[in-house]
């Protein structure tokens, strides 16, 4: 068995997390950076701070761990982990999206826009502005015609 | 806040995994996200594929109007137009309807038995209209790779009655299944019941009206060929009249 290379991340808040590079590289951003070469060691993860970078490697490592492991982790087990993993704060989440983003982890994003994506589903106008805390800018006379245009959907 | 401020090809994203209906209450929240809800980004993934599977869309933009049409307007389906394609509304999955030419029906090339004939109340160039049989056979076959996954199909035979109608008041067999009949239970289905017992038929527009045949649950698109059928072979029947039979998605409860 040929040890396994590490390698050095660093967070935007100055924190380093040593992890295995097949951990590493399910960030594609990572990935390409070490192939070009062009990565510092340690790797440099600008936007990420060190509470959500830790997160991003469990989940990376949880990942990897499952798809090598020589008793495949059930599918239906890794599907229960990953649902307990996105049941953090608001703010975690959007953080998690976009760490997952910016380091171009698609299983991370897919997971975490579902997550969104499902406290969306079936909620009204309002209660979308509530739960997400966003500001209603339209005009009555622009709200108005918006929900004109979409009437099927509202009945 | 924090969700208004990702990029918003994240937003994007998201909003196409919801559904057509959730996007559309989704662009009375802000200005900013009733762009975004709005854009082609998120419809074309609402949309079937274009050129794949015999379906092309309609060139009608944007991609909004486009799903849109498709859910009151179906389209012809491959290159015979015998089938037919259209959206449920609310959750964006395919509705198919079998247009008669497309189903096996036993004695359909024989004029004494059915006759084709075009009429303007139907979307397909042909209906079936039979003329008398005793062996009533009609069969409808899909394949479960062009319905859309995770979604309750129901199949209904879309028909009415003209001329003389006799036999349809006696129930007829009917099975919605994979690969063939002969594996499933099946229902019993009365087309034409008499006055006093239990109508299962519903009107539809234009004139027809459709009865259900059966149910299936299509998961992941695997499962082989759907056959959809209708048997009576004791019984003289005339009188109906078959536009197709059509496959709908069912509302999750």
């Amino acid at each position: 068995m040929a040890t396994s290379r590490k390698v050095t991340l660093l967070s935007s808040d100055g924190e380093s997390f040593e992890v295995e590079q097949s951990v590493a590289v399910e960030s594609i951003t990572i990935k390409d950076s070490i192939e070009e070469g062009s990565a510092g060691n340690p790797i440099p993860v600008p936007k990420v701070n060190s509470k959500i970078l830790a997160k991003v490697i469990e989940y990376c490592k949880k990942h990897v761990e499952s798809a090598k492991a020589e008793d495949r982790v059930d599918d239906e087990d890794l599907v229960a982990w990953d649902a307990d993993f996105v049941k953090v704060d608001q703010a975690t989440l959007f953080d998690l999206i976009r760490a997952a983003n910016f380091l171009n982890i698609k299983s991370l994003l897919d997971l975490t826009c579902q997550t969104v994506a499902d406290m969306i589903k079936g909620k009204t106008p309002e209660e979308k502005r509530k739960t997400f805390t966003i500001r209603n800018d339209f005009t009555p006379e622009e709200e108005e015609e918006v929900r004109r245009e979409n009437q099927w959907a509202f009945e | 806040m924090a969700f208004s401020r990702l990029p918003g090809d994240v937003i994007s994203r998201i909003f196409s995994l919801t559904t057509p209906r959730d996007a559309c209450r989704v662009s009375s929240v802000s200005t900013a996200f009733r762009s975004i809800a709005d854009s082609d980004q998120v419809w074309l993934q609402f949309l079937p594929p274009d050129h794949c599977d015999g379906v092309v869309l309609p060139p009608i933009s944007p991609k909004k109007s486009l799903y849109l049409h498709l859910c009151d307007h179906p389209i012809p389906v491959g290159g015979n137009r015998n089938m037919s394609l259209s959206l449920d509304k609310k959750s964006g999955k395919k509705c198919f309807m079998l247009g008669a030419r497309d189903l096996t029906i036993a004695w359909g090339d024989d004029r004494n038995y059915w006759e084709w004939i075009a009429t303007p109340e139907s979307r397909f160039n042909e209906v079936a209209q039979l003329q008398y049989v005793w062996w009533f056979h009609i069969i409808g076959r899909i394949e479960t790779s062009m319905l859309s996954s995770g979604t309750n199909y129901a199949a209904y035979l879309v028909f009415r009655f003209e001329g003389h109608q006799e036999g349809f008041d006696w129930p007829v067999e009917s099975h919605v299944c994979i690969g063939s009949e002969e594996l499933d239970e099946g229902r019993s289905v009365t087309l034409d019941p008499r006055e006093g017992e239990p109508r299962a038929v519903r009107e539809r527009a234009h004139g027809w009206m459709e009865i259900e045949l059966g149910e299936f649950r299509n998961e992941n698109g695997d499962d082989g060929t759907l056959v959809c059928s209708l048997r009576e072979v004791v019984s003289y029947k005339s009188g109906l009249v078959v536009e197709g039979i059509e496959l709908r998605p069912q509302e999750m409860h």
